[in-house]
């Protein structure tokens, strides 16, 4: 068989990047990670959203169920967590807005950027349920 | 990829098989999205604030309201838009062959649903 002149047939050692696992764990590396877990987090708790129009469009005995769930504790943890991780997520995304525009990627304002997200989102979901609370 | 001596260029044996040429478009829609979801979240979560105190009644009513129909129609349309691009790029970091492609279909199909349903419901609340 004529050579191509192409690669051979042996498979090459080519270079791969470094796997995440060899960095010591960083703030901003965490939240990158947070961003996208809070993503996914928030893409399973539109079912709850679902399922409370639904309820709410049909009649009082499925809104009941539904509210029953939602005032249970298992109810209030879930939507503990996705007020939570809608908050950070949609810090997230504003801090993802400041690089875009080309900002915020250096030493001192990366990681002041990353604490804010951190701990805004904490603060923004503790206010909203204090509200929460206070109206209902 | 073939290592067989073909006519083909490397640029013509990946066209279509991959992101090449919808990586942008997908990109900028997942940022117009997310700019748009900006106001509406905090619009959604001052609606859901305001429906705490209220019975099935009163939260119907409100729905039916156009204002607070139409805030969580655009989140919840803005929002199942951004979800199905940001759970793709996801399937396509951690998944590949033909895991990758039941799960693009997957994702799809589910957040289509989703959407549907929650389009259907507001709908219903404010014209049944």
């Amino acid at each position: 068989m004529a050579s191509t002149g192409t690669a051979p047939k042996t498979a090459r050692q080519r270079p791969l990047s470094p796997h995440i696992g060899i960095y010591r764990l960083t703030l901003t590396m965490a939240m990158s990670g947070a961003h996208r877990i809070t993503g996914v987090g928030l893409y399973a708790g539109v079912l709850l959203l679902a399922w409370f129009l639904l309820a709410t469009s049909t009649d009082a005995a499925n809104f009941a169920v539904f509210s029953g769930f939602i005032h249970s504790i298992i109810g209030r943890i879930v939507l503990f967590g996705f007020t939570w991780a809608l908050f950070h997520h949609l810090l997230g995304g504003l801090r993802h807005f400041i690089w875009d525009a080309g900002y915020g990627m250096d030493d001192p304002l990366r990681e002041q950027l990353a604490q804010a997200t951190l701990v805004g989102g904490i603060v923004l979901t503790l206010v909203v349920w204090v509200i929460g609370y206070a109206v209902r | 990829m073939s290592e067989k001596p073909s006519f083909r260029t490397p640029l013509g044996r990946v066209r279509w098989l991959g992101a090449a040429h919808f990586g942008t478009e997908e990109a900028m829609r997942l940022r117009l999205t997310s700019l748009a979801l900006v106001p509406l979240t905090i619009a959604f979560v001052w609606i859901l604030l305001t429906l705490l105190a209220k019975d099935y009644n009163g939260a119907r009513a409100e729905l039916s309201e156009p204002l607070p129909a139409l805030l969580v129609l655009m989140f919840v349309l803005a929002g199942v838009y951004h979800m199905t691009i940001g759970m793709r790029s996801v399937i396509v970091d951690y998944l590949h062959g033909a895991a990758r492609e039941w799960a693009l279909t997957a994702n799809t199909l589910f957040c289509g649903a989703l959407g549907l349903a929650c389009v259907y419901a507001i709908l219903r609340i404010g014209f049944v």
